[in-house]
């Protein structure tokens, strides 16, 4: 069934949990059915959003992205979602023996795919780029995000409450860093002159330029 | 227990654990405020004593020294004594430490917002309150060190290692900083000159971070941690090799302060470089705090002050790990200046450092009058609002930040800038609102932590604690 979980996610989480649990999905279906579907939400909504609708910066003309360059970073974003949920759930599965647990790797990462659900969601937003709307709905999403790995994480990987708390906060600071790393490779790539192609007339002066 | 038995000293720990409180509440009260003076700049009313600039180094003074530095003399005072088994060396210099510190805390809170200024960031004061600073901090290190020569165990536990490696830095960064000339009573000028004066300053200011906000705050960990966790450090190994390491790599970061300024480029070059290898030591003082934590999940149904302290290695982590990167030349040509700044300060400064105080005060006070805490619930509220504050704290500077970042450095086909300054300002606005939220939800916090110690001390007696024999050598 495709997206079959989305719904109990957010009805009866740990109700929903179990089940995934009991499934014991292949990383392949896990993928197929979920992952590759609900990332393509904030590429597509995101590629529609900055090419078409576009934003505004006070009473500043509408900004939007040249379609050549927003589909580049559409396919990027959707392939940085697809490697970020299986990092993650192979940090899941590798740190499982610190916290006296051994589940297999697909149980990682269906843990990390069907917490990231909310997030996934919520990128429908990017139809209207404006960012702090964005900010302000997205909060939400991702406390439930939160909500979902702390107790989905007991659940998937057969922990007690306890010991999942702290083996889902040590998830949640790789998360961070994991967020942290990728702004640091968009960053990097501005720099070099690899960035987004505005409509209007003006480019972004890279640090080279200015030496 | 006889008449000759030596007590602790817990009067100078019991005085400045309180202070942590009430100064946290000040500090932050300050810092809420002029975040709503950066949403609603009305706020400041016209009136030259509370505009942002006088009022932001007063927040940055209170909560780093007189927040923080109460926390760093609480806890070093209370595991110097109980890591070496005997009383402080001097309950006179101990007392005058306290005293003095409190001097020095109020003398920033009327000389900052009256304007007297040397304008170097998180060195503000003007030099008749440095040479005070000298007196006291000169006094703490003779306590401290004292102390730990009159040791009845022959091991220096790790925790010391780090108190003693932060006293004795800051005392050289503070001394060779704040020299200057003086011309007034209130205005001096520094002794150094240009690119000089501003790489003193950032040699300063990083190592501020480094020793004061981080060597000084792993050693509260070393203690702290493997206390309320009731096991032993993870690896002691890895603790004694992450200081060495740390101290060495620290000292070399400040460049990455001045990139692309008239700091010449190899020297900025090698302030990122010692950056980017300072993500190792300080790894391995998070994961061993992780690893120490790990073993105590039992505990944790009873125990929310665990929770403080797990939160603050997750922090520690990621904003060491945030760090390096932003001291990457080329990414820190989009970060500085901006928003970004101010939100990884604010992960190190309140997820790691004020959270590990927090944890490390829940600890003490009780301990210090012989009673639980008042009320467990309250922690763990505490534990939640302070958690949630600093996520919308620091989700809003990274967006605010990255969005200044590109618009500063949009340009038109032409070459002319293509959105004015105040342009980007607009773009902030919301961040300001959500920012100031953050900030009013963490201080919420410390308002809970204040009624709850409160509740906890009230009407009991400060309790005296014997000196406890060292355990036989095994």
């Amino acid at each position: 069934m495709f997206l079959s979980h989305v719904w109990g996610l957010f009805a009866h989480p740990t109700q929903e949990w179990e089940e995934i649990r009991k499934e014991r999905c292949s990383i392949g279906k896990c993928y197929c059915t979920h992952v590759l579907f609900l990332a393509a939400i904030p590429a597509i909504s995101g590629f529609i959003g900055t090419t078409q609708i576009g934003w505004q910066i006070g009473n500043s003309e509408v900004v939007k992205l040249t379609t050549d360059s927003a589909l580049v970073i559409a396919i990027l974003t959707y392939i940085t979602m697809l490697v970020a949920i299986f990092s993650i759930g192979s940090m899941v599965h590798w740190m499982g023996k610190t916290y006296g647990t051994e589940q297999p790797l697909p149980q990682g990462i269906a843990l990390a795919a069907y917490s990231g659900t909310p997030l996934f969601l919520i990128g429908l937003m990017s139809l209207y780029p404006v960012l702090w709307l964005n900010m302000i709905v997205g909060l939400p999403a991702l406390a439930y995000s939160v909500f979902l790995l702390y107790t989905g994480l007991p659940i998937m990987m057969k922990v007690n409450k306890e010991q999942g708390f702290l083996f889902a906060s040590a998830i949640m600071s790789l998360g961070m860093v994991v967020l942290v790393a990728v702004l640091t490779v968009i960053v990097l790539l501005w720099g070099f002159g690899v960035g987004p192609v505005f409509t209007s007339s003006f480019g972004v002066l890279a640090p080279f330029d200015l030496v | 227990m006889t008449a000759t038995q030596e007590m602790y000293n817990y009067k100078v720990v019991r005085q400045f654990a309180i202070m942590t409180v009430i100064w946290g509440i000040v500090g932050m009260l300050v810092g809420v405020y002029i975040a709503a003076e950066m949403a609603w700049p009305f706020l400041n009313f016209d009136t030259p004593y509370i505009t942002f600039g006088r009022l932001r180094s007063l927040h940055t003074n209170a909560v780093i020294f007189a927040f923080g530095g109460s926390a760093l003399f609480a806890s070093s005072y209370y595991a110097v004594q109980r890591t070496c088994h005997t009383r402080l060396f001097s309950d006179k210099l101990a007392s005058f430490t306290f005293w003095g510190w409190q001097l020095v805390i109020v003398s920033a809170a009327i000389t900052l917002p009256l304007g007297f200024t040397s304008s170097k960031e998180y060195a503000e004061l003007e030099w008749p309150i440095d040479i005070l600073i000298t007196v006291v901090w000169v006094s703490y290190a003779i306590v401290f060190f004292g102390t730990i020569m009159k040791r009845k165990v022959k091991h220096i536990y790790v925790a010391n290692w780090f108190f003693g490696g932060f006293i004795l830095t800051v005392a050289v960064l503070h001394i060779v900083n704040s020299a200057v000339l003086p011309v007034s009573l209130f205005k001096s000028y520094s002794a150094y000159a240009g690119v000089q004066d501003a790489m003193i300053q950032w040699w300063y200011g990083h190592n501020a971070v480094g020793f004061f906000l981080t060597a000084g705050f792993l050693g509260i960990m070393y203690y702290f941690v493997p206390k309320q966790a009731g096991r032993p450090v993870y690896s002691y190994r890895l603790s004694v090799v992450h200081f060495w390491a740390l101290i060495f790599t620290y000292i070399w970061a400040g460049p990455h302060h001045l990139h692309y300024t008239a700091l010449p480029d190899w020297t900025q070059s090698l302030g990122m470089a010692f950056s980017l290898i300072l993500l190792a030591p300080s790894w391995g003082g998070m994961i061993n705090g992780i690893m120490t934590l790990s073993g105590a999940w039992e505990k944790l149904r009873t125990d929310p002050i665990l929770r403080f302290l797990i939160v603050s290695i997750s922090f520690y982590g990621m904003s060491t790990f945030e760090g390096p990167m932003m001291a990457i030349k080329t990414v820190n040509a989009l970060s500085h200046y901006t928003d970004w700044t101010i939100g990884h300060v604010h992960s190190g400064a309140l997820g790691w450092v004020a959270m590990v105080s927090i944890g490390a005060m829940y600890y003490l006070i009780p301990r210090m009058y012989n009673r639980e805490i008042y009320s467990l619930k309250l922690v763990e509220w505490h534990f939640w609002l302070a958690t949630l504050g600093i996520a919308l704290y620091i989700v809003a500077m990274w967006v605010s930040g990255v969005t200044q970042g590109l618009m500063w450095r949009a340009v038109n086909a032409d070459g002319t800038l293509t959105y004015s300054f105040i342009q980007s300002v607009q773009a902030s606005h919301p961040f300001y609102i959500v920012r100031f939220v953050g900030g009013a939800l963490f201080l919420s916090g410390m308002f809970i932590m204040l009624y709850n110690t409160l509740k906890t001390i009230g009407g009991a007696k400060a309790i005296e604690a014997p000196v406890l024999a060292p355990a036989a050598a095994h």
